[in-house]
């Protein structure tokens, strides 16, 4: 009847209330019934979840009815269990009665009720936790206890706390995850054995009544279990030390013994005394250390040091320490460290300055102290420096601009040990000003050269014309040996203008050619001539400057050379190389490092004596290229010369300067085996030859004098006792003429070539310009293997040049003619 | 006249080394004769390399030889020149007169010359001993005669009276150095080198604490 008049209450309500929903608010959710509980059995509590409010303040009551009546009651007390409760109390509860209990909520719109709930008290009950739970340990003899008590629940109604309830306990280590649980009874305190020393133990209880659920675990409470109680460890001395020299003080380390107190004696004994003393003091240096003021301090004896450690359980000594305390001297680190930066010539340097540590006595010179400093960039790794006794240190080569850090540290002269470094002392170098002049000078240093580079760049480009232009032509010295009637009626004129001048426009370039001479001297000088087999004089050929009116307007006579040239078949073919050579000498060295080398080849079959100064000549290339190339094309030329034309019985040629512009060799006659013997073999053929040689003297080494290398000698000069030199006559219309050596000296005499295998042709100065007047002979001496052969060795003379303007400032004169390529 | 100046230069050069190598004999000095305070300067000197070589013997004998034998336990109280009673710390060695540590000083040099003669020889007979000790052990023994020469000097210079030359005590461990067993005489020999760094660093120590007080007025 009841529940089914709840049942068609209800369908009315949601029937309303689904009616009202459609306005936005709502009737109240369902709420639900959490847990109805009796802690005691004689009253119990029950609890609901609000359902949701629909957005209108709510109201709810709960309704119960018994299983044995039909009447609906309402709940007799909502406060006492808290919000949202109902307390049923003594009266209201009988533990044979099962509760149906409803909750209903209702607001403005409509209610809801929960679902019904049966209740049986004796299945509901279920006690809080105990409280008041207290823990003790106890030690005694070897075993630990852990003694626990705690209060049973209290109740609302004091009147109800004869209930008994069952109790149980759990425990566990701390660090550990396992609970050990422990049925207690009726009582209400608990002592656990078998714990574990040393650990802290965590503990819960909660209790029961006779019917329904344990209770909830009590708050945790815990306890540190003490280790076993034993006589404490060894302590052991960490150190001794004596910062003065005059007292010390040891440390140790304390024994271990869990929570007991334990007392630290310190012992010593004295060499040569057999009383132990205890520490005189073992507060001044701290916990756990002695000090031995001056009254207690020897020095040279060992005093023999225990520490005894005791608690009441017994007591444990430590090792003994031997210390003799000279040897344990530690002092404190140095004090008043001053940096002072100081300058001098630029350099800045660091002063360091300190004192020795204030408690260290050494005026009485009983401590004496020995210092270190260390110092560094900063950032970077220390330097260290060992000071000695002094008290200043200067630090050179610091690194201008940097932050510099600083310390020192001390130490006794003998034993002991180094203090602790002071505290850091920064200084920062300023930055150095004379590592940038430096810098400026070193920049100036590098522009200045690199002009000088350029400077002489140009010269090289510009050839003669700048040395000219710095140093003017000077007067050559007159050719002494030659006769001047024969060098102005020879044909020489006619080979100038076949050499030289021929196509060749008389330009103002001319003008500006500078002449140079051979000359052809005598020489007494026993040194170039030590043993010379004819009685004639030797006979030098020296190039000079000539100067200006002596020297110009050879241009202007090119009648002669071309006979010249037509007569010696050699010789047009080498202007022609030479002239090539002589451009190419601008571009470079190597250029005429491939002619030496061609030269070479074609050389070596020809004569085998020419072998000799080729070797050396190889061996001298890199230092001294330009004079040997020049030598040795002057040698080979001569050679081919010989080969060539045995029977030939000729003048030598000698060009007038004036005519001619192409260049000449530079040499100079000495004396060597090789040149002996041929000498001879031009003896044998009664030959009129000339030799030019390259100064060779074994004494000496020719490339190193500038002077002989720039010359070429007419060594000899031979026709039946009776040589011969064809000169050129400056103004000459180009005869030859026949000179005897030694002759009277002429001026301009240059060897311009050595012609026709026997013919000296001396000439003054060429430019390069003279390329047309050597074109016409090229074919004809192209028939002429041995006269390529001269060609070829011609072709690197235009090395002569680099040296001797190398070699100007040792010269007395600068020889223009050096920088030509020069003809043979 | 090349050789001339050069002869001269020479000469000058000779006669100036003559000058810098004579020092001996300050402004006003009777006997030309080293000053105390330069005495005391080459006795430290001496004294201080003495002892730097002790050091360095006993530590490279104990590195060696007495490792794990405890040695330094047994060798307290056994010096044999304990006997003389010197200064223990710096008040004492501040308060005994400056003649009777001077006097002190020369009975220990004195005290060391016959253990230091047989030390130079015996220690060849040690088993694999290093060239190193075998030289400072020799090294040290004319150190110390020289050193002793030295402060007999300072000693008469200083001493108003007469000089006590009795004061030394005598060595009785030579039978030590040559004991059969091993073991005892390694330690026989570690405890002399122990009493020598010692009685060696007290005698610089001791000096250089004279030289301070006498020469600088305690104002080193």
């Amino acid at each position: 009847m009841k529940q089914r008049f709840i049942s068609t209450l209800q369908i009315i309500l949601q029937l309303a209330l689904t009616t009202v929903g459609l306005t936005g608010q709502s009737y109240p959710g369902k709420p639900q019934i959490i847990r109805c509980r009796s802690l005691e059995k004689e009253t119990f509590s029950c609890w609901w979840k609000p359902g949701s409010d629909g957005g209108l303040p709510n109201n709810y009551t709960l309704f119960y009815s018994k299983d044995s009546e039909e009447k609906i009651y309402e709940c007799p007390d909502y406060l006492t269990s808290g919000p949202n409760s109902c307390y049923f109390n003594k009266n209201h509860t009988n533990p044979w009665t099962t509760y149906i209990i409803t909750v209903m909520a209702t607001n403005e719109i409509g209610s809801n009720s929960s679902d019904p709930q049966h209740v049986d008290i004796t299945s509901i009950v279920q006690p809080d936790a105990p409280v008041n739970l207290s823990l003790e340990t106890n030690t005694s003899a070897n075993m630990s206890y852990l003694w626990a008590k705690w209060s049973p629940p209290p109740l609302a109604d004091a009147s109800f706390n004869s209930h008994v309830y069952h109790y149980e306990l759990r425990l566990k280590p701390e660090e550990k995850e396992e609970w050990e649980t422990v049925s207690v009874g009726m009582q209400t305190h608990y002592v656990v054995t078998s714990l574990q020393a040393g650990m802290k133990y965590v503990v819960q209880v909660r209790c029961m009544l006779d019917l329904g659920e344990w209770s909830e675990w009590s708050p945790e409470r815990s306890i540190q279990i003490r280790k076993k109680r034993l006589p404490p460890e060894k302590p052991r001395i960490i150190k001794c030390r004596s910062p003065e020299k005059e007292t010390f003080t040891c440390w140790w380390k304390p024994a271990l013994d869990g929570e007991l107190s334990t007392n630290h004696t310190l012992l010593y004994s004295k060499e040569g005394e057999e009383k132990v003393y205890e520490c005189p003091d073992y507060k001044t240096s701290g916990p756990n250390s002695c000090y031995f003021d001056k009254k207690h301090t020897s020095f040279w004896t060992i005093y023999n040091i225990t520490v005894r450690a005791t608690n009441e359980m017994g007591s444990n000594v430590s090792d003994p320490h031997y210390v003799d305390v000279t040897y344990i001297v530690q002092p404190d680190p140095p004090v008043n460290i001053t940096l002072e930066l100081k300058k001098s010539e630029r350099k800045t340097y660091l002063v360091v300055t300190w004192s020795p540590p204030p408690l260290a006595d050494v005026r009485s010179g009983w401590l004496t102290l020995e210092y270190e400093l260390r110092l560094k960039p900063e950032g970077e790794e220390w330097d260290t420096v060992f000071v000695g006794q002094q008290t200043q240190y200067t630090a050179r080569s610091l690194i201008p601009g940097k932050k510099y850090i600083v310390q020192m540290h001390c130490k006794p002269d003998h034993h002991g040990l180094w203090s602790e470094w002071s505290p850091e002392m920064y200084t920062e170098i300023p930055p150095d000003f004379g590592v940038k002049d430096m810098v400026v000078w070193i920049i100036v240093g590098v522009l200045s050269s690199l002009i000088c580079l350029i400077m002489s760049w140009i010269m090289i480009m510009k050839g003669y014309r700048m040395m000219a232009f710095i140093l003017p032509p000077v007067p050559g010295p007159k050719i002494k040996g030659i006769d001047t009637h024969l060098l102005e009626t020879g044909k020489s004129e006619e080979l100038l203008s076949a050499l030289d001048c021929h196509g060749f426009p008389p330009t103002s370039d001319c003008e500006e050619l500078l002449i140079e001479y051979l000359e052809v001297e005598d020489s007494e000088d026993q040194q170039l001539m030590p043993s010379h087999d004819t009685p004639s004089k030797n006979t030098k050929i020296i190039l000079k400057e000539t100067d200006s009116d002596s020297g110009r307007g050879s241009c202007d006579s090119p009648s002669l050379l071309p006979v010249k040239c037509r007569e010696s078949r050699g010789l047009p073919s080498t202007l022609q190389t030479q002239d090539g050579g002589a451009k190419e000498k601008k571009g470079g060295k190597g250029s005429w490092e491939t002619q030496y080398t061609a030269s070479e080849q074609k050389t070596l079959p020809c004569n085998s004596e020419s072998i000799k100064p080729y070797t050396w000549l190889a061996a001298q290339l890199p230092s001294n290229q330009a004079a040997m190339f020049a030598y040795h094309s002057t040698m080979e030329a001569f050679k081919i010369t010989r080969n060539t034309a045995n029977v030939n019985t000729s003048p030598v040629l000698v060009g007038n300067e004036e005519n001619r512009q192409s260049l000449y060799p530079i040499a100079e006659t000495v004396y060597d085996d090789v040149e002996k013997i041929s000498e001879m073999e031009y003896s044998r053929t009664d030959q009129t030859t000339v030799q030019i040689r390259q100064n060779q003297h074994n004494d000496k080494s020719p490339f190193m004098n500038p002077k002989r290398m720039d010359y070429v000698e007419v060594h000899k000069v031979r026709q039946d006792e009776e040589p011969t030199l064809l000169l050129k006559h400056k103004e000459n219309s180009g005869k030859t003429k026949k000179c005897t050596l030694p002759g009277t000296s002429k001026e301009y005499t240059k060897v311009s070539t050595v012609v026709d295998h026997h013919i000296l042709v001396l000439l003054p100065d060429q430019r390069t310009q003279n390329t047309p007047v050597s074109q016409e002979p090229v074919a004809e001496t192209s028939q002429n293997p041995q006269q390529s052969q001269a060609e070829k060795n011609t072709s690197y003379s235009t090395t002569a040049p680099s040296d001797s303007r190398r070699d100007t400032s040792g010269s007395d004169y600068m020889d223009p003619s050096s920088f030509m390529p020069f003809f043979k | 006249g090349l050789l001339l100046v050069a002869l001269l230069v020479s000469h000058m050069l000779l006669t100036k080394e003559g000058v810098t190598s004579l020092p001996i004999c300050p402004n006003g000095s009777v006997n030309c004769q080293l000053s105390l305070e330069e005495l005391f300067d080459r006795a430290v000197k001496l004294s201080h390399y003495i002892h730097f070589l002790s050091s360095e013997m006993f530590n490279e004998f104990d590195e060696r030889y007495a490792q794990g034998r405890g040695f330094i336990a047994k060798a307290v109280n056994s010096c044999h020149t304990a006997s003389l009673t010197t200064p223990e710390d710096k008040e004492q060695a501040q308060q005994i007169h400056h003649e009777d540590l001077l006097n002190l000083i020369l009975g220990v040099l004195r005290s060391w010359n016959d253990p230091l003669i047989h030390l130079a020889s015996e220690v060849q007979t040690i088993k694999e001993a290093p060239e190193t000790i075998l030289w400072k052990a020799v090294e040290i023994e004319e150190q110390n005669k020289r050193l002793l020469e030295g402060m007999e000097k300072i000693v008469g210079r200083v001493h108003s009276g007469e000089v006590e030359n009795d004061i030394y005590t005598p060595w009785d461990g030579l039978p030590s150095l040559q004991l059969a067993d091993e073991d005892s005489r390694l330690f026989a020999f570690y405890n002399l080198l122990h009493c020598l760094r010692r009685d060696s660093h007290k005698i610089d120590n001791y000096l250089k604490v004279l030289k301070c007080r006498l020469i600088h007025d305690n104002n080193c």
